[in-house]
């Protein structure tokens, strides 16, 4: 456009913007909008023929829960370890066991990364989660000991 | 009032006009754009639920208004590529344009960014906020910045820079370097796709240090190379019309700075309190190989001061910039358009242009045309032809219409048209010649309007 022309400076706003909102709004949707099914679905115990997850009685079905401890995961500031618990195929929980703390910052940057990451994992149900930014070394190692803790608890 | 000389020395070789090398730089900086929506895009897995969408809207808001700083600044780092064959205007306009649009950017990707982790921790927007701030690495040296980048923002929107002084908008500008700076962490430490990625941290810093080299170099050390090599001082001041004056300045070697007619630099007289600013003044006349000359109107404090310059007078200057030059030549003939002071860079231009060349100069009155005797020695002398448009007896204003002008040049639509003057004169005129038939490729013009 040559520079003489009369320019509509608002128009060019306005195009420019909803440009840049269509755009964004387009590469958002074609991105998968649930998370993969990872096959996290505990193994009912055989003998019982429903799934009924108000407790029962006799030996039959309760509900289906289930603990597991991830591995320990060595990270450049400490290590990292989960504990997850899985009801009813869904993963229900994750507590971090271990943690760095060895200084402020380490507390600091924990007291916002766990959080994240716990609920990242809850809503990711699998161990598919983002790096928290600005703890990538403590993200690395919770998506590691999550990881082995889910694959315990399907195996 | 025309004057007519007969032509005594043949017109050069027909020109080729010399491609700008706007095209390729444009499509270069959208190419690095798309890469870093790309970067986004390979690292991201899904989007999922509200915070999904918003951290995800926030993140490429993000990632696009720290490549967008990284440009600004390189658009500004004075590189002669972009000064000189792309034009120093036309790089002003894409740097101010460009400055919105990040300006906007930033404002989404806060607002995004807040809004999407407060709905992943189900916390409280204003909670979050200070959580981001305060605990986040980085993020206060982050918000330092955004506020730096804010007021240089506010400052340049239009209503506000007509009440502001030159020199307070240009140094709230310069504080965009330690905002740029300063933001530049929290993006390498929190940028999801940047933290803990070793290539594309890596490109990242590639491009802020690429950046930095280019404002070192450029606005930096080339300067301080050619004022050392140059040693430049006011010679003379001469009054030319009426306000307007031209300034001789002394230096060495100045042959070798390479300027062409059409060209101008950045002056900065250092004395008499007018050293804090550099103005852009446009040659008058090739230089020589001591000797170059500048004419200026007297309209601001600077300019006004500018007639007041004592012989001696040191003098730093940053340049040649500008293509308002031969290279936009396409055809055989030209015709070279002042209005008022306009004239300067067209008188040098009046010399040098091959080919058929008629220049029309715009004047209140016969007293307020400066250069005049020059001119007609320049017309004389290469058997070109000067026309000037005054305004009548009662006050009348010529009239440059369509008509008029394809009255008084019956093969306008095959000329190069090189316009300047005041914007108003100029865009009037731009109209008035596309309504003649002239195309755009041939009306060339230098506005630092933004």
């Amino acid at each position: 456009m040559h520079a003489l022309k009369k320019n509509r400076p608002l128009r060019r706003i306005v195009l420019a913007s909803a440009a840049t909102v269509s755009g964004m709004v387009l590469l958002l949707s074609l991105k998968p909008h649930s998370t993969p099914d990872v096959g996290l679905a505990v193994p009912a115990p055989s003998s019982s023929s429903s799934s009924d997850t108000s407790g029962g009685s006799g030996g039959s079905a309760t509900t289906v829960s289930k603990t597991v401890t991830g591995d320990t995961i060595q990270t450049r500031w400490g290590p990292v370890q989960v504990k997850i618990t899985i009801k009813s195929g869904k993963l229900t929980e994750v507590t971090a066991v271990q943690y760095p703390t060895d200084n402020p910052r380490d507390q600091e940057i924990n007291s916002f990364a766990l959080p994240r990451l716990r609920s990242e994992a809850l809503q990711a149900q699998s161990a598919d989660i983002d790096t928290v930014s600005g703890a990538t070394y403590t993200s690395d190692g919770y998506r590691q000991s999550l990881q082995s803790a889910l694959d315990s608890a399907r195996g | 009032m025309t004057t007519v000389y007969e032509r005594r020395t043949a017109p050069a070789v027909a020109p080729t006009a010399r491609r700008s090398p706007a095209g390729p730089v444009l499509a270069l900086l959208w190419a690095g754009a798309a890469a870093v929506v790309a970067l986004w895009w390979t690292d991201t897995g899904s989007v999922v639920g509200t915070a999904g969408w918003l951290t995800g809207a926030g993140r490429i808001a993000g990632l696009l208004c720290g490549y967008a700083c990284a440009v600004l600044v390189g658009l500004m780092a004075r590189v002669p590529l972009l000064e000189r064959r792309i034009g120093s205007d036309r790089v002003a306009r894409w740097h101010a344009m460009a400055g919105r649009y990040t300006v906007c950017l930033l404002v989404a990707h806060i607002v995004l960014i807040l809004l999407g982790y407060a709905a992943q921790d189900r916390a409280s927007v204003w909670h979050e906020t200070l959580t981001v701030v305060l605990d986040y690495p980085d993020m206060l040296k982050a918000t330092f910045g955004t506020l730096i980048l804010f007021a240089v923002g506010i400052t340049s929107a239009r209503a506000a820079r007509r009440r502001l002084s030159h020199e307070f908008w240009y140094y709230v500008h310069l504080l965009t370097y330690v905002a740029v700076f300063l933001a530049f962490f929290h993006q390498l430490t929190l940028g999801n796709e940047l933290s803990g990625h070793t290539a594309a941290t890596a490109a990242w810093y590639v491009l802020y240090l690429g950046v930095a080299a280019l404002v070192l170099w450029f606005r930096v050390l080339v300067p301080l190379r050619l004022n050392l090599r140059h040693r430049l001082r006011v010679e003379s001041v001469h009054k030319e019309a009426p306000g307007v004056y031209s300034v001789v300045v002394r230096g060495e070697r100045l042959d070798e700075l390479g300027a062409r007619a059409g060209q101008f630099l950045r002056w900065r007289f250092l004395g008499e309190g007018m050293g804090w600013t550099s103005t852009p003044y446009s040659l008058s006349a090739t230089p020589r190989q001591d000797l170059m000359r500048i004419t200026v109107k007297a309209l601001g404090d600077h300019s006004a001061a500018v007639a007041l310059l004592r012989p001696g007078t040191r003098v730093w200057a940053e340049g040649p910039y500008g293509s308002l030059t031969q290279d936009r030549q396409t055809a055989q003939k030209s015709l070279l358009i002042a209005g008022g002071v306009g004239i300067t860079p067209l008188r040098a231009l009046f010399e040098t242009l091959p080919g058929d060349v008629t220049l029309l100069y715009r004047a209140r009155t016969a007293e307020d045309l400066a250069l005049g005797g020059e001119l007609e020695a320049i017309a004389r002398w290469r058997g070109a032809k000067v026309l000037y448009a005054l305004n009548g007896p009662d006050g009348r204003r010529p009239s440059l219409t369509a008509q008029s002008l394809r009255a008084s040049f019956p093969d306008l639509a095959g000329h190069d048209v090189y316009i300047c003057g005041p914007h108003g004169f100029a865009r009037d005129l731009y109209e008035e010649l596309r309504t003649a038939g002239v195309p755009d490729r041939r009306i060339h013009h230098e506005s630092f309007e933004l």
